[in-house]
């Protein structure tokens, strides 16, 4: 409103007026993109190539991969490689010569520093906004962010989440070596290493070098976390049953299922959200049939349909697309919607009811309108508590289907198929198998329990926590 | 409106409800791409004049609106077709009979391992809160509840397995001697007149079959556990902190009755919903932690047939979850009410 009534006074001409701090914050802000530049050229040429890809002409997108391959980027493997060959005195191919493990420890401090500063340049610019260039000098907002700073519970679970985010982005950079090198495709590629017996260089198909180091639960079948095998690769984490990396292997499973289970919830948010601004505002005969809607869609136990799902459509097109993620997106979607919505309902019906909602509808203003821009704000707050609880259901259950070797298709890493496949190995020495990648999830479920724990005490500090829907929904669907 | 009117009321909006996700399974088995002449003699005989004779006899060739029909008509009655490939000829309701018994049995344990662990351990928490008690139980309560089950499983069975190296006792010999994966005998509900006739060894098999379900009804009640702790903790710091408690303590009632008698039982009041998200934690994670401990429950009979496309076991399976998850929802809202009288009939 305040924009309409001073055109003169917009967030540029605010910027223009005293352009010093907005300055700064762009020179860092370039000082950090310009290093990982050639990154950000390929994902979005992997982006476009994607969406192109659908209508059949993948060359463009393939075409500006090739492009930001070439820009040099800080945090790539290339910069900093970690994986070589010990030639009976130094180590070749690896990062000033160093071992393995302390390049690729080099490699994930500086993807992990670059990350952290990244993130403190986004919070200093959003801070840089509210000193020079915010209008208001107090917003209601200011105080959920400042309740959020002080709540350490809640910033425990946003570094939790953060670090586990950093890991999805950076994935193909963290692993100590590549999946497609190492797990989708490892007998097309040669690697070197010393062999002590005939105290030389040989060289071997990587699928070789896997079958050896494999984790077999016995003294001398296993590599351990922050180990070298026989050939002088490191393991951060050990290695699987079939000798592949398990950190790579949870780096991109990480990727997997966040990335799943990310769209699938802000999908079924979006849905909530819009379903329950139009509930709350013409209540009786839309809120009936959404409250029947989404009880029937909520009895129906989620796990069982999505084994059923996955059964059925194993092996058509729509269970292959994606490698199965599309559909478990979809399952996902339609299962959570009615949950969220049942959560922010009561906000909902709350805010409805207010003057300020009453004032609006007088003087005529547009129900979209009043949606948007009087109702939506406050019920956004509740969502985002009940969605970060929800992944971690989703989290759960994605792992629990590629347990049972459904959902996510192989060779794609996923966490739930490690926890199987190391199942007979839990009280040996291959012990890590099956643990690492369980206090992995669990890690990252507490890490979305803890923010939205977080969120909620910073939006409504009066609320003491726990309420029964909430508590439902960070158990987990129960998998 | 009374309560009998509002029971009534629930019931009725229960069952568009029910069938609504009987629909659902329906359309998925049925328009779904399994083939069940194939999903019976096996994938490569999925063609030629067997599999012609068992589509015809299947009714496969009728329209969808009569197969529909027919099918909703036979979950109503009870009469539900007979399993395909799990055990050909067997109705789906008999082997559900046989595997159910199981699940219940694993359910009413877990229950109450969450009931019996959790609130008294949110209730200590809540009454002593700030205290290294406190946060101990708290984050065991957090972390507890963000583990997957089923890896809890695989850790407990593999523990279990080599107690004796790493524990320092033999679990499998412990008190009776019993497997550590094993479906629980629990036969002698057949002739409960025999605790009394022969309690020695009817006693024993009682012990035996819930040392059998122990470590599974351990995981599976690990969320609703967290759950009833955390919010028994917030339950009891809410009550401790209202005004009538502050009059029974000023009128100088004792500090154990004002717990007992004031605190305790309207801090009971929030934990009722726990109940329904128990339900479905028990139907739908059942799955998983079944099949690790080898229950053979409903939930590894549901997977069995799911996984060898036994499409009218998958159905019936289906259609008694919703029903116990319904039914148990409407049971919730009951006792709500019967609970707290200021839960406003009216309203709903």
């Amino acid at each position: 409103m305040i924009e309409n009534e001073n055109p003169d006074n917009r967030l540029t001409e605010r910027i223009a007026d005293n352009p010093r701090p907005a300055l700064v914050w762009a020179a860092i802000g370039a000082v950090l993109i310009l290093p990982e530049l050639g990154a950000l050229v390929q994902t979005a040429g992997a982006l476009v190539s994607a969406v192109l890809g659908a209508f059949g002409q993948a060359e463009l997108g393939s075409s500006i991969v090739a492009f930001g391959e070439q820009i040099p980027t800080l945090l790539s493997r290339d910069v900093i490689p970690n994986s070589g060959y010990y030639d009976g005195t130094t180590w070749q191919e690896t990062f000033l010569g160093l071992e393995p493990g302390v390049a690729w420890g080099i490699r994930v401090a500086l993807v992990y520093l670059y990350s952290a500063a990244f993130i403190v340049w986004l919070v200093n610019g959003y801070f840089r906004y509210r000193e020079y260039y915010r209008e208001a000098d107090w917003t209601p907002g200011d105080d959920i962010i400042n309740r959020f700073s002080r709540h350490s519970w809640g910033k425990f679970g946003f570094a939790v989440v953060a670090i586990f985010l950093v890991m999805a982005v950076f994935a193909p950079a963290l692993g100590p070596t590549t999946v497609d090198k190492n797990i989708r495709d490892p007998y097309s590629y040669e690697m070197s290493y010393w062999d002590e017996e005939t105290n030389s260089v040989e060289s071997t198909v990587v699928g070789q070098a896997n079958i050896v180091s494999a984790s077999k639960g016995s003294a001398e079948r296993n590599v351990g976390p922050l180990q070298y095998d026989d050939f002088g690769r490191f393991h951060p984490f050990g290695t699987t049953t079939d000798g592949k990396d398990l950190f790579t292997f949870v780096a991109s499973g990480a990727r997997v299922s966040l990335s799943i289970a990310l769209l699938a919830i802000s999908l079924a948010a979006g849905i909530a959200l819009l379903l329950a601004l139009i509930t709350a505002y013409y209540k009786g005969l839309a809120d009936l049939a959404i409250v029947l809607t989404s009880d029937s869609v909520q009895a129906i136990p989620l796990f069982m349909l999505l084994i059923i799902v996955f059964v059925v459509f194993s092996g058509t097109w729509i269970g292959n697309l994606y490698d199965g993620a599309v559909l478990m997106v979809g399952v996902f979607v339609l299962i959570y919607w009615p949950s969220l919505w049942r959560a922010v309902r009561g906000p909902a019906l709350q805010v409805s009811g207010q003057e300020w909602i009453d004032a609006a509808k007088s003087f005529g203003q547009d129900p979209l309108v009043i949606m948007r821009k009087h109702m939506a704000p406050y019920v956004i707050g509740y969502l985002l508590v009940y969605s970060s609880m929800t992944l971690g259901g989703i989290i759960i259950a994605i792992a629990g289907l590629s347990f049972i070797g459904l959902g996510i298709s192989p060779p794609t890493p996923e966490w739930g198929r490690l926890i199987s496949d190391g199942q007979p190995y839990v009280a040996s020495i291959s012990w890590h198998i099956s643990l690492l990648p369980g206090i992995v999830i669990t890690l990252v479920v507490t890490g979305f329990n803890a923010l939205g724990d977080g969120v909620r005490d910073a939006i409504d500090p009066q609320s003491q926590g726990g309420e029964s829907t909430e508590a439902a929904a960070a158990g987990g669907s129960g998998v | 409106m009374s309560r009998w009117q509002y029971l009534l009321k629930r019931i009725l909006l229960a069952l568009p409800v029910v069938l609504f996700g009987v629909t659902v399974t329906f359309l998925i088995v049925r328009l779904g791409p399994i083939d069940p002449a194939a999903a019976i003699l096996g994938p490569e005989n999925g063609s030629g004049a067997e599999a012609e004779r068992i589509r015809r006899q299947l009714g496969l060739y009728d329209p969808l609106w009569q197969q529909y029909f027919d099918y909703l008509v036979n979950l109503v009655t009870l009469n539900m077709p007979n399993s395909w490939v799990i055990s050909p000829g067997t109705p789906a309701f008999e082997l559900i009979l046989i595997y159910l018994p199981r699940t219940m049995w694993l359910g009413f344990w877990s229950v109450l391992i969450a009931l019996f662990v959790g609130i008294p351990l949110g209730f200590y928490a809540g009454l002593n809160p700030n205290t290294s008690g406190d946060y101990i139980a708290s984050f065991g309560g957090i972390v507890w509840r963000a583990m997957p089950n089923f890896w809890l499983a695989v850790i407990l069975v593999s523990l279990l397995a080599q107690s004796k190296d790493l524990l320092g006792f033999e679990w499998s010999k412990l008190l009776v001697e019993t497997n550590i994966v094993t479906p629980p005998s629990i036969a002698f509900f057949n002739n409960p007149v025999e605790f009394i006739t022969n309690p020695g060894e009817t006693f024993t098999e009682l012990l035996k079959a819930i040392k059998q379900v122990a470590p599974a009804a351990l995981v599976l009640g690990s969320s609703s556990m967290g759950n009833e702790m955390r919010i028994g903790r917030t339950a009891v710091l809410e009550t401790i902190n209202s005004n009538y408690v502050e009059t029974a303590r000023a009128k100088g009632l004792s500090e154990r009755s004002i717990v007992w008698k004031h605190v305790f039982r309207n801090a009971l009041i929030p934990l009722i919903p726990i109940i329904t998200s128990e339900a479905f934690i028990l139907i739908s994670g059942s799955v998983l932690v079944e099949l690790v401990f080898a229950i053979n429950g409903m939930g590894y009979l549901f997977l069995q047939a799911s996984v060898q496309g036994d499409l009218p076991l998958v159905g019936a399976l289906m259609y008694i979850s919703i029903v116990l998850l319904v039914s148990v929802n409407i049971l919730q809202d009951v006792l709500y009410t019967v609970v707290d009288p200021r839960v406003g009939l009216e309203q709903n």
